[in-house]
């Protein structure tokens, strides 16, 4: 019985992944259970296991290549049994009828448009579809002004929407005005592909260019984004485009705190993980969240959702780029088991065997670029959340105390909130009660 | 099955006729004399002996007495097959079609009917400006009047079957290059579409088209001479990946619209191919019906492939080029993708 | 005929004369036909009667005289003028009327209006308003009834404008050549709408062309009942037997406008007067009454029971619904048989 190789629905957002590699040939013996091939979804590498055991008989994606989650990229067939070839893995069928449509364009060059061109000014006030096209269009939710005009005249036809349908998944979705400017720019949106979810907005496409601008002069290698950058660059350009973000900065007196985490490291055996200052945060944001629960919120845009629960993000920083793991009802968990949790997360994160559900469902996230010797900074809301905590370095300088000029350990912290979701005096309030515990974190146990 | 011309297949319906209804008889110029044509293309050749010349009634070459005689014998009982030599006569009569024959059921309040049959070729044939017209758009335009174009031997003798049972006055238009004629009367460039009829007694029903060959890509609608043509382009378009549908509506009034609607639901596509002149013409209203009851579904505008607005000219090579051809089918067909 | 003749042509014998149950209802019809008219152009000037009227007033004995002769099942062919025709031929006040009132209880369900009465249940085909055209259809009435070896006869009315029209030249030569059961009344009433006669012909008499086409034709005096009815009788009673059409011209006058909107200003009301004169009603009256034939109160009665007929058939008419919106698109075409 042969058995088709499936590309796993690995997150909710995903319709397509990069397959990365065939851990095995056509012709091997495959087992049931080893791992198969690898995927890069928008956040990680996966390895994906076999799901039969037998011989490979066929690959249906190379490598390198984006497949349709849920499409068929190979097949496992028993030793003794040979099998037709199935059909193409969905993103790569090409429009209807190419022969056809190449005699036409042959014999007609001016009835059928150049295929890429841009529309002429006059005719962008107006989209012309037939009425077919449009029919199709309005049934299968396609917005026209995403759609390339193959027709007479240069209008848009039926393919031209069936094209659109069979690219959608893997090609990304963009305003039109990014499709203009990027059009103009010579600029592949595909190179911007973001979350599937998401659109690529002027903004995306302007940063993309910038980046290439000032890239361009010294003897650049140009690299495609891959699914992680994307997804970083969408989600930062969606935060940026979608929130009204406020950030407000405080410095705090980490002084106890330094003192606190001293004295707890001091009490630890071997086997227990270190907490950083990280964890001590992550401790002290996720209870505050508790009281503040306007913080702890994400939003659609259209509606606001208070979370029950507390569950902390934390930007890591790995060479795929930013990723943020997830805390898992961080409120209900001690010191020494966040700091287990956030290191195991860590380290899979940086290993790249991280998984899209480790990834997903955060609340709240914290930034800490203490690390890296920034004081401080504007962080960009992880969307769909409603704030974000950006934690800057501890360092000894010189302060008032008690009404005494001292040296003291002072940090800054920078709180950005989605002005939609809360106002500024109830984040500042949640910041200042944050403040307050690195302060006097003795006050935790109240 | 016998295998017949379009001419024999008229001659058998007609004589069928006769023999079944003792009130039709056939009335024109030329259709019965000794050592004539049997009309202008054969088709009531030898008939008279037969029937006799109360029946196969030879008239002077008055075509509005035609007319109005067929007329005034259909309301007083009987079925009359009239004929004109040439289609273009019929001008010459239209007071009698247009204002009697159409409206005398309709301004009586339904006291009266006409059941009469008129037949007339159509079609260019290096005649020249009076002998060539296509006039089929003239009297689809004209409430009262049913229309027909058969333009094989089978629908040839089936349609005038059922014109002639029919209670209603029923114009029958056949293609010069169609008739498959012989001997003197035969036409040059004639195509010679002998098909097989059956043996037994049948009809096709007024009212019903035919697909010609099925496609998927692109609806094509021709009658007469146009739907060989048609078929001809659709063998091109095959070549290069198109597949045309070939719809030969058969009746044009009144007209199987939902057999072209269905077409154009599959195709998204349509080209009507006719002979007459582009303004105006019936080209013009099948674009219309679709246009008004399809539009959602179409992916292309709707072309029409037509005689030009000028007179059919006399000399072959304009006349080649008046009469729309394959390639002309082909082209705008290919206009469309 | 420049003498005003007050009294019916000398000579009659009695013989040839209708009897007395028969005069009397040629006197009824005479005065219903007059009466009728009277009162519908009262009606049509009070806005009763959409449409304009051509009346009849004045050549009541035309239609008298040769309907008299006729059976119901003889056909009548008419023209834009055909309410004294529609009654001659018997048809029934009431529908008439009816009609006029675009009610649904008319003769053509208010399809056909003034110009297009006609009652097929008493021989009156819908009337024919296209000037001549009728002359054609009734060669073909005739040419039906000789194939259908009856001895039916067709009568066409027409005016003097009729007589130059090509299909009335068509359909005289096909009923003389084929010997047809119809006779061709011309009622030459002097004007064709306001032309005279004397710019539209060059003959005396439009009867004189009865010969270019091999039939007999007949000047008759038209306002004269008697006259007419002699001169139709016998062409009547030639045409059943066989021996051909006949043309007869009635010279009459009709003593109103051509249609409801005519002042009259291309006629003197010296000429106007001298046919006043001649008037067939009061002619018939007076030899009714001269002969002995009737006594005046006999006719008065007469007289009496067309008015209560008359007042009847309005008031009914009146009363009768409109036609439903819906009947607007019944009756074009008869379904197959």
């Amino acid at each position: 019985m042969a058995v088709d190789i499936i590309v796993p629905p690995l997150s909710q957002t995903m319709d397509s992944v990069l397959l990365v590699e065939w851990l095995k040939a056509v012709g091997d013996e495959v087992v049931k259970g080893e791992p198969l091939f690898v995927i890069e979804t928008d956040k990680a590498h996966l390895e994906i296991e076999a799901p039969a055991s037998g011989i490979l008989q066929e690959v249906l994606a190379q490598a390198g290549s984006e497949v349709a989650v849920r499409s068929t990229i190979g097949v496992i067939a028993s030793a003794d049994e040979a099998r037709p070839v199935s059909p193409r893995p969905e993103p790569a069928p090409e429009a209807a009828r190419p022969a056809s449509r190449a005699a036409t364009a042959a014999r007609h060059p001016a009835a059928t448009g150049p295929g890429g061109q841009l529309l002429p000014a006059e005719r962008q006030q107006r989209i012309f579809a037939s009425p077919r096209a449009r029919r199709l269009a309005q049934q299968e939710g396609v917005p026209l002004d995403e759609v390339q005009a193959t027709g007479p005249q240069q209008m848009i036809v039926e393919r031209d929407i069936r094209a659109y349908l069979a690219q959608r998944k893997a090609v990304p979705k963009a305003t039109p005005v990014a499709r203009r400017v990027a059009e103009a720019a010579g600029l592949d949106l595909a190179t911007l592909a973001p979350l599937p979810a998401a659109r690529i907005t002027r903004a995306d496409v302007e940063a993309a260019l910038a980046a290439r601008e000032a890239a361009a002069p010294a003897g650049v290698q140009w690299v495609d984004l891959s699914p992680t950058r994307r997804t970083i660059a969408c989600r930062m350009a969606e935060s940026q485009q979608a929130a009204a973000e406020v950030t407000l900065t405080r410095q705090a007196d980490a002084t106890e705190l330094v003192r606190l985490r001293e004295q707890i490291l001091a009490e630890l055996s071997e086997e227990d993980t270190r907490p950083t200052y990280t964890d001590f945060l992550v401790l002290i944001v996720a209870r505050q969240l508790k009281r503040h629960p306007h913080l702890n919120a994400i939003t659609d845009g259209e509606r606001i959702g208070l979370s029950e629960e507390v569950h902390v993000a934390v930007a890591v920083d790995t060479e795929r780029g930013l990723m943020a793991p997830v805390l898992r009802n961080a409120d209900k968990k001690g010191l020494l088991q966040l700091a287990r949790e956030r290191a195991e997360l860590v380290r899979r994160a940086l290993d790249g065997i991280i998984t899209p559900e480790e990834l997903s469902g955060g609340t709240f996230t914290i930034t800490n670029l203490g690390s890296l010797g920034v004081d401080a900074f504007t962080p960009i809301i992880n969307p769909p959340q409603a704030a974000i905590l950006g934690v800057g370095r501890i360092c000894p300088a010189p302060a008032v105390h008690e009404g005494q000029l001292c040296i003291r350990q002072l940090m800054h912290l920078s709180l950005t909130f989605d002005h939609r979701v809360v106002d500024g005096a109830p984040a500042a309030r949640f910041l200042g009660d944050v403040v307050q515990w690195i302060e006097k974190p003795h006050l935790i146990w109240l | 099955m016998a295998r017949m011309s379009i001419a024999e297949a008229l001659r058998q319906a007609i004589r069928e006729e006769m023999r079944r209804d003792e009130r039709v008889f056939c009335i024109g110029e030329d259709i019965g004399i000794e050592g004539g044509f049997g009309g202008a293309f054969t088709v009531t050749l030898g008939l008279s002996d037969e029937f006799g010349h109360e029946r196969i009634l030879d008239t002077p070459v008055s075509e509005t007495a035609i007319a109005g005689v067929a007329i005034g014998a259909a309301l007083a009982g009987m079925r009359p097959i009239a004929d004109v030599q040439y289609g273009d006569f019929l001008f010459c009569m239209m007071d009698q079609l247009a204002n009697q024959a159409a409206k005398l059921r309709y301004m009586s309040g339904g006291q009266v009917s006409v059941p009469l049959v008129m037949r007339a070729p159509v079609g260019a044939t290096a005649r020249g400006a009076q002998h060539a017209q296509s006039l089929e758009a003239f009297f689809c335009h004209i409430p009262g009047l049913k229309v027909v174009a058969p333009a094989t031997a089978y629908d040839a003798k089936g349609l005038l079957k059922s014109a002639v049972r029919d209670d209603n006055p029923v114009i029958v238009f056949e293609h010069k290059l169609l008739y498959g004629s012989k001997g003197p009367r035969s036409e040059r460039g004639a195509l010679s579409p002998i098909g097989e009829v059956p043996e037994e007694e049948y009809l096709v029903p007024i009212g019903q088209g035919i697909v010609r060959r099925e496609g998927k890509d692109v609806t094509i609608v021709a009658k007469l001479l146009m739907m060989y043509r048609a078929l001809a382009a659709a063998d091109i378009l095959a070549e290069q990946g198109i597949e045309a549908e070939v719809i030969d509506p058969r009746t044009l009034v009144p007209l199987d619209k939902e057999l072209i609607l269905a077409s154009v639901r599959k195709t998204g596509r349509l080209v009507i191919a006719e002979e007459d002149n582009l303004t105006g013409g019936w080209a013009a209203e099948i674009a219309a019906i679709v246009a008004d009851e399809a539009f959602i579904w179409l992916d292309a505008p709707i072309k029409r492939v037509s005689a030009p607005d000028v007179p059919p000219p006399f000399a072959p090579l304009l006349e080649r080029e008046y009469v729309p051809n394959e390639e002309k089918i082909v082209a705008a067909v290919l206009s469309l993708f | 005929m420049t003498q005003a003749d007050t009294s019916l042509s000398p000579g009659t014998e009695a013989a040839e004369l209708p009897d007395p149950e028969r005069l009397l209802h040629m006197y009824r019809t005479m005065v219903l036909i007059r009466r009728h008219e009277e009162r519908v152009n009262e009606l049509y000037l009070q806005g009763k009667i959409p449409s304009t009227l051509h009346l009849y007033i004045g050549q009541e004995a035309v239609a008298t005289g040769v309907c008299a002769n006729l059976r119901p099942d003889d056909t009548v062919l008419s023209t834009h003028r055909p309410h004294g025709h529609a009654l001659a031929k018997g048809m029934e006040p009431r529908k008439l009327i009816a009609e006029l009132f675009a009610r649904a209880t008319g003769c053509c369900r208010a399809k056909g209006g003034s110009m297009h009465v006609g009652d097929v249940s008493v021989g009156m085909l819908p009337a024919i308003a296209i000037v001549g055209a009728n002359v054609p259809i009734a060669a073909g009435v005739a040419l039906a009834a000789k194939m259908q070896k009856t001895d039916r006869v067709a009568v066409c009315f027409f005016g003097d404008g009729a007589a130059n029209e090509g299909a009335w030249h068509e359909g005289l030569n096909v009923a003389a050549i084929w010997d047809l059961p119809v006779i061709f009344v011309c009622e030459n009433n002097l004007y064709a709408a306001s032309t005279p006669v004397s710019l539209a012909f060059k003959i005396e008499n439009i009867a004189d062309r009865a010969a270019g086409y091999g039939m007999p034709g007949v000047v008759v005096d038209g306002n004269d009942v008697l006259a007419v009815y002699r001169a139709s009788r016998q062409a009547i009673e030639r045409a059943r037997r066989g021996g051909g059409p006949t043309l007869i011209e009635c010279k009459t006058y009709r003593l109103c406008g051509h249609s409801r909107s005519d002042p009259r200003t291309y006629r003197s009301r010296e000429e106007e007067a001298e046919w006043q004169k001649r008037d067939p009603i009061p002619r018939f009256r007076q030899w009714l009454l001269a002969e002995q034939r009737f006594t005046a109160e006999q006719l008065d009665k007469v007289d009496q029971e067309v008015e209560e007929t008359i007042e009847e058939a309005i008031a009914i008419a009146s009363s009768s619904p409109e036609p439903q919106v819906a009947e607007l698109y019944t009756g074009v075409f008869k379904d197959l048989s």
